[in-house]
């Protein structure tokens, strides 16, 4: 603690003298354009070489410097080549950028500071605001898909959710696997509260020594994102806009109304079931085409409009932005008002304070999340409304019980609205001092509010869908989290080395808290009547929960480098989290990185083939607090549930109990990486290249394994360091781009990973992990985690065919099966099928992710064309046989079933859901390979001529395409999935897959 | 000047702030953060509260889904003669392999019974082992300590009549070392029922006040260690128990329909009732599905229609007794209570001791989540002291307490279900058997009654059942699994 008031002392007595520090010379002023194109480079960073001393160019490209008339200036922006530029007097210098043409040259983003991608010694890759803006994706994460090796995502499909990331492979088991996101140097889980057009770039990092510095957050990797600032100069306006409509793809057609009443009546025959339902299938038609009568063409428009601008003295750019999107089930719609205001003050030379506020705000008319799986069950003999204009009610058609509803009265009576709010931000003040310090503090969080409203009507629609008494649900959510932090840097250059040190320390506290209440009987003449005490005294629920979590942590990096040629980084964070309080509490964690920059090496000097090439290598400690809290605290459960009821009026008293067992101590979760890269460009710069093989390991992975139920605990599972997995892979990716200075220029990159994820050790020693029970009838679970295999494989019988006769299941291994059932291989030769006999059936981790980002330039008209694809990956259909009773099939199904003897082999009969079929089977196994065009964007930039006429800078107007083409073989309705760590892959949720087609315009001013 | 001043002034601020939040964050109280929302239990097991809410918990937990719903219906009643899987054919059609038994060791209803019964053990070891320290009144808490002992020999009942030899928990495990241990021969845990029970039986009032009506008697008690000494056939035990108890005021409810109806709960017949309520607001107070597995299958208010009646059972009753009437609900006909039941349904029958009429139904809570579960009913005292009389020679005595069953019955008309009259012990013991079968049809005891007769082979023979083997069930084999070997499996599993 004293060292750190020492510090901060110092901090103000430089502060003083650092501002009379300074000497005159002459002005140099000048243009920053972008060589290829002619464009204006904004906020391009102007520094005299060896010194901090600088400027931005502005709006106009524009900068003006003082600079000793010997001194050299470099010119640096993301995206582009660095160059130094020798004053020699000039007092005018017009600078062309050459497009990020040679790699190393670029200015990346890493923790804690910016460097040039030549100083970088662990995995980065960049990803520029404009190329997530381009999509119509409403969250900046799902935009991503495709464009970074190593990182893959999976988007769900539901409007407004967010994807899931994973980088590198799944690292870890328990709950969260999400990535850290630092936005503006504040840490989040989530960032769907951010604009995507407020992005300005986003780094992720990838290896442990890059990630190390953030500690016990980084084990599932983190990317940070930079929003956009104010830039000095003239005022300038941007909007940006567009308009279209969601629609779905590649749906899954269902049997009408004749093949499956045809598909019933096997089933009854299978069943030995009389009468059967249907006397005459043929009658029904093809019937109801329920999702054709639930789902719909969504529209969407989104509007961004940005202020940008600035003084020597302060900048600001301030930013609004409106979604409105409706959701592929009719009266689903969700609308965004975001805000954001950045401010930066240099109010003396040398101090830097300033400012992001973010505001969201949105709400949304809900879907009922369950409408999905009705409409893959509901009987398309069932009308949706009769000719008395009153619902068509499956009871009617003696469907009996189970999965069976007119989704049209569900979707009538769900009346659900969510609103949230949500205010994020930070503010900073930087000072530099004695020439080669920097220090800077940090404040800032997040103050978030989510709002829901529900209102369950008295009703009748069907027998199964009615209610004589109407609820209003109530819920509440608040997100309180702070973080503070302050870093030292001393930055400095002597001869052939440069040193950097970076010294810091931070805090953070985390809070969350719901509350859920209900009523019966309030009225709902108008939203006025929403208040749960209009309702039944009796009958009223509430429920609360909430966690906190706070973490205090010391770091520290040393980056040097010698001559631009030998490059050595290390750092070391120590890290208390209040989850591992009373426990392991600190968890040091160190990484080192070296690098070679072999084309700065004299005897390349001959050579032109490489343009620049660099071989690094780093190894580092990542921690993983997304653990549960206190986990060797053990606590008392006052579940409702056990609530005693005693007494002639039989009223309830509260019971509780101590349910859990705990182990003595834990151990944090750590991974270490380990990444060799290769990096460069060839052909003038033309082709840029990178390459890396990774290794990375989880240590004292924590999460929940059964223990013995005699145990008597109400999960069946006790917390603890369980186990070690290992992704190991290979990444690459190259981008060529043409440097022509004619009307055609193009640029096509691609990327490509393999991983392998593997369970390396056991704390359980042989017994496995078996997971995966949702969708999947009886208990019975489709996924076994265990040493040697990667997490969650699916494991079940392996079918060998289907059984044709009885003759044929006379004497098998399955003596109780019927004709049309699965036969399964009996893999221990024993003549009987149990859990024996169950084999690995598949992965659900992605083997292969790939993506091809190609951009094309002709005068005035630009090509965007992004594909993006997985392979090597399976998923579970587990909707074939989640069933209860008489719910609807798959047309294909019905095409391939089993119908008597010799009509399939492959497919079972309709009594697909018993237990014996339903049991986890490779039948249901399917690859989940896909390959997608994701982005097709064709854009028109109105000429200058006409724009100067106009006085306006910009006028882009496009036509965009998201996912239109998608191929794969997988019979649901989308291979991307996605799910919990041994959960993953399984498809019981049904969310079609939707493309996006939209038409914008892009306007300067 | 002026300005820099102020800046200084701010820059000053700003590292005042700094050092505020360094400070702050370096208390250790910083990261010394509770638990949220789940009290340490250290805390816990303090005063006569604490207490109080730990027997509460075991009582809920006797209406838990594993302890009342499907792992009850599969292992103590698919395998029996009066009941089916019912609902429809694919619904959770794993319950036709206890029927036929063909269910093996990793079905999940085995596991979850095993669960179910090991996790009411613990909130019951809980007050057993913590209750004692706890300063407060001597009497409640020994009253305390009986109750949960009951509670705890019945849960050991279950799993030591489905299992055989059990593993053997009578105290919280001390550390990892006592989480897996073997399993203790039967004859071991039969004696530590016995022992809990007799425990019970010395410390329980007879009965209650109203407020703490449904709670353990005495005369659970004395009736529950009857039972569980017929199953080992301590038949003077038994005849002595049972004698006890038919001093102790029970008397049985004129109409057999009406005594499971709600306005019967907790009745003159009532030995051992699981209390169970619709509690407002609270679903899952409400949380017993012991009714909703069971009730009329698509009808609202009704249920899943699983556990239902066989015709074997239909055909069991002697003619004209009204207690067939008040055992199955025939799909056609209304209910006594004036429910309508429809003619098209997937089943013909269904259980009509758990139904609770569809208009009591609310939504959002599990159909008929209010019906109080019936285990001993006096009738069944009645019936364990005429086999105790038989099997010991007083025949007299056997056919008095079955004609108090048979009397009820009949409810006045004499025209059906005449006195039995012989004294023949065998033809005796087979007619006790009988009245037990009808009497106590869908209670989730026949088909261990069957075993416990030695008639396994010979009533259930023809669907499935063999001898050596089918006494039991197997264990589960995750259980097995996760104690690396310890635990063995059932001979012919």
């Amino acid at each position: 603690m004293k060292r750190i008031f020492t510090i901060s002392g110092l901090v103000l007595l430089c502060f003083l003298f650092v501002n009379a520090a300074f000497a005159q010379d002459i002005t140099v002023k000048g243009k920053v354009t972008d060589a290829s194109t002619g464009e204006t480079l904004i906020g391009v960073s102007v520094v005299l070489k060896g010194t901090t001393t600088g400027t931005q160019t502005d709006v106009n490209g524009a900068f003006v410097l003082n600079a000793p008339s010997n001194a050299t200036i470099r010119f640096s922006y993301i995206g582009y080549a660095t160059q130094e530029v020798a004053v020699n007097g000039q007092s005018n210098l017009d600078i062309r950028l050459q497009p990020s043409a040679n790699e190393l040259a670029q200015v990346v983003v890493v923790g804690y500071g910016t460097q040039r991608k030549l100083d970088v010694t662990g995995s980065v890759a960049t990803v520029k605001g404009s190329d997530i803006s381009k999509q119509s994706s409403t969250n900046a994460i799902s935009a991503l898909q495709g464009k970074v090796s190593g990182l893959q995502v999976t988007n769900s499909g539901s409007p407004g959710a967010s994807p899931q990331v994973t980088i590198r492979g799944l690292g870890t088991i328990y709950g969260n696997t999400g990535v850290l996101y630092v936005v503006d140097g504040v840490w989040y889980s989530d960032i769907s509260f951010l604009n995507p057009s407020d992005i300005d770039n986003i780094s992720v990092l990838k290896d442990a020594s890059s990630t190390s510095i953030y500690g016990l957050r980084a084990a599932n990797g983190v990317i940070l994102v930079t929003t956009k600032k104010g830039k000095k100069g003239t005022v300038t306006v941007n909007y940006d806009g567009y308009a279209g409509w969601q629609t779905v793809t590649n749906p899954v057609k269902m049997a009408n109304a004749t093949q499956y009443a045809t598909l019933i009546n096997e089933l009854y025959n299978v069943n030995n079931t009389t009468p059967l339902l249907f006397s005459d299938p043929s009658k029904f038609g093809t019937g109801t085409d329920w999702y054709g009568q639930i789902l719909r063409d969504a529209f969407k428009m989104n509007h961004n409009i940005s202020i940008n601008g600035g003084t020597d003295k302060s900048t600001y750019n301030f930013s609004l932005g409106y979604l409105d999107q409706d959701g592929l089930v009719k009266n689903n719609n969700y609308k965004r008002y975001t805000a954001r205001f950045a401010n930066d003050y240099t109010p003396i030379k040398n101090l830097k304070l300033g400012y992001v506020v973010g505001g969201l705000f949105s709400q949304s008319r809900d879907a009922d999340g369950g409408i999905f799986h009705q409409l893959y069950g509901a009987a398309p003999v069932v009308p949706v409304y009769y000719a008395d204009g009153s619902y068509g009610d499956p009871s009617d058609f003696n469907l009996g019980g189970g999965n069976n509803y007119n989704p049209q009265a569900t979707l009538d009576f769900y009346n659900h609205n969510s609103k949230n709010y949500d205010f994020t931000g930070n503010a900073y003040a930087e000072l530099k001092f004695l020439q080669h310090f920097t220090f800077k503090t940090t404040f800032g969080g997040e103050i978030g509010q989510a709002e829901s409203t529900g209102y369950s009507p008295v009703y009748k629609a069907t027998l199964a869908q009615q209610s004589t008494t109407s609820t209003l649900s109530i819920g509440r959510s608040d997100t309180r989290n702070w973080i503070a932090e302050n870093t030292l840097t001393y930055d400095n250059t002597f001869g052939d080395h440069k040193v950097t040190v970076l010294a810091g320390q931070t805090a953070q506290r985390y809070k969350s808290y719901f509350i859920n209440a209900t009523a019966l009987n309030v009225p709902n003449s108008s939203e006025g009547d929403h208040y749960l005490s209009l309702g039944d005294v009796a009958g009223r629920n509430v429920s609360d929960g909430g966690s906190l979590t706070t973490a205090v942590s010391y770091f520290g990096r040393v980056n040097y480098s010698f001559k631009d040629k030998y490059l050595l980084n290390a750092s070391l964070r120590a890290d208390a989290g209040s989850q591992f309080y009373g426990s392991h509490l600190w968890a040091y964690l160190p990484s080192v990185g070296a690098g070679w920059v072999i084309s700065n090496e004299d005897f390349m000097k001959d050579q032109n083939f490489f343009s620049s090439l660099k071989l690094r290598g780093s190894w580092g400690k990542v921690g993983n607090a997304g653990v549960p809290i206190n986990p060797t605290t053990l606590v008392v459960s006052q579940d409702p549930s056990y609530t005693a009821i005693f007494g002639a009026d039989q009223t309830a008293h509260t019971g509780a109990s101590v349910v859990s067992v705990v182990p003595p101590a834990i151990l944090v979760e750590r991974g270490v990486g380990t990444d060799i890269g290769l990096e460069g460009s060839v052909l003038n710069d033309q082709l840029s290249f990178e390459a890396d093989f990774y290794n990375r390991t989880t240590e004292n992975a924590i999460f929940a394994i059964p223990i013995l139920a005699s145990v008597g605990t109400a999960s069946g599972t006790i917390i603890g360091n369980q186990a070690n997995i290992r992704n190991r892979g290979f990444e690459f990716s190259a981008t060529y781009r043409s440097h022509s200075s004619g009307d055609f220029n193009y640029s096509v990159g691609g990327n490509f990973t393999i991983n392998n994820n593997k369970v390396t050790q056991v704390t359980s020693g042989k017994n496995p992990i078996y997971a995966g029970g949702n969708g999947i009838a009886n208990g019975a679970l489709a996924t076994r985690t265990v040493v040697g295999e990667p997490i969650g494989e699916f494991y079940g019988y392996k079918v060998a065919g289907i059984f044709q006769n009885q003759s044929e299941i006379t004497g098998s291994a399955q003596p109780n099966a019927r004709p049309g059932d699965f036969k399964y291989q009996d893999m221990n030769g024993d003549n009987i099928i149990d859990g024996k006999d169950r084999v690995d059936l598949g992965n659900p981790n992605p083997k292969y992710t790939y993506g091809i980002n190609t951009s094309f330039n002709y005068k005035n008209f630009d090509l965007l064309l992004d594909f993006q694809g997985v392979a090597g990956v399976s998923v579970y259909n587990a909707n074939t046989a989640f069933r209860y009773g008489n719910e609807n099939f798959t047309e294909d199904f019905f095409n391939n079933r089993w119908h008597g003897d010799g009509t399939s082999n492959t497919y079972p009969s309709a009594a697909v859901g018993s237990t014996a079929n339903a049991a986890p089977n490779s039948f249901y196994v399917e690859s989940g390979a896909y390959f997608r065009i994701r982005t097709a964007q064709l854009g028109y930039t109105l000429p200058t001529s006409i724009l100067s006429k106009w006085k306006m800078q910009k006028v882009r107007l496009f036509a965009n395409a998201e996912n239109p083409l998608n191929v794969f073989k997988y019979k649901g309705f989308s291979p991307e999935v996605g799910g919990s760590p041994t959960n993953a892959g399984i498809d019981a949720n049904v969310y079609p897959l939707s493309a996006t087609y939209t038409f914008g315009v892009n306007v300067t001013f | 000047m002026k300005n820099r001043k102020t800046y200084l002034q701010r820059a000053l601020g700003i590292s005042l702030f700094v050092s505020l939040i360094l400070s702050q964050s370096c208390k250790k109280s910083f990261l010394d953060v509770p638990p949220q929302a789940t009290p340490p239990a250290i805390t816990f097991w303090k005063t006569a509260s604490d207490a109080d809410k730990g027997v509460n918990a075991a009582y809920a937990d006797m209406h838990e889904w594993t302890n009342v719903a499907f792992a009850p219906i599969a292992l103590e009643s698919m395998g029996s003669d009066e009941a089916e899987k019912g609902s429809s054919p694919d619904d959770a059609s794993f319950m036709n392999d206890f029927d036929t038994f063909t269910a093996t060791s990793t079905e999940g209803q085995i596991s979850d019974f095993w669960a179910g019964k090991y996790k009411l053990i613990n909130l019951c070891n809980q007050v057993i082992d913590n209750v004692p320290g706890i300063s407060m009144d001597a009497n409640l808490k020994a009253r305390y300590i009986a109750e949960v002992k009951f509670i705890r020999a019945y849960a050991y009942f279950r799993l030591v009549r489905a299992f055989g030899d059990v593993p053997l928990r009578l105290h919280l495990p001390k550390d990892a070392s006592e989480y897996n241990i073997p399993r203790t021969p039967k004859a071991e845990v039969w004696a530590a029922i016995e022992a809990d029970l007799n425990d019970a039986a010395a410390v329980l009032p007879q009965s209650y006040d109203a407020a703490n009506l449904g709670r353990i008697t005495k005369g659970a008690a004395l009736a529950m260690h009857a039972k569980v000494d017929m199953y080992q056939k301590k038949w003077t035990d038994v005849l002595a128990l049972t004698n006890q108890v038919m001093t102790m005021g029970y008397s049985l409810v004129p109409n057999f329909e009406k005594e499971f109806r709600e306005e019967n709960e907790n009745s003159s017949e009532s030995v051992f009732e699981i209390q169970c309520a619709y509690v407002d607001g609270n679903s899952a107070a409400s949380n017993s599905q012991y009714s909703q597995v069971q009730g009329v299958r698509g009808v609202t208010g009704g249920g899943w229609g699983f556990n239902v009646p066989t015709q074997a059972l239909a055909d069991a009753f002697e003619p004209g007794d009204p207690r067939r009437e008040g055992t199955i609900i025939f799909r056609g006909t209304t209910t006594a209570e004036g429910d309508p039941i429809p003619a098209v349904g997937d089943n013909p029958m269904y259980n009509y001791k758990s139904y609770v009429p569809f208009s009591h139904y609310h939504s959002g809570y599990n159909e008929g989540c209010q019906q109080n579960i019936r285990v001993i009913r006096y009738a069944e005292v009645l019936l364990m002291n005429a086999e105790a009389a038989n099997e010991t020679g007083n025949a007299a005595q056997a056919i008095a307490s079955l004609e108090q069953v048979r009397a009820r019955a009949r409810g006045g008309n004499n025209a059906i279900l005449p006195k039995v009259t012989t004294t023949d012990q065998s033809a005796l013991r087979l007619a006790i058997w009988h009245e037990r079968q009808v009497e106590l049809a869908m209670e989730f005891d026949r088909y261990f009654d069957v075993i416990r007769q030695g008639r396994g082979a010979e009533i259930f023979g023809p669907k499935g059942w063999k001898a050596n083997k089918n006494e039991v069930w197997p264990i589960p084999q995750n259980e097995i699994d996760l104690s690396a070997g310890k635990l063995t499996q059932n001979p012919g599993y």
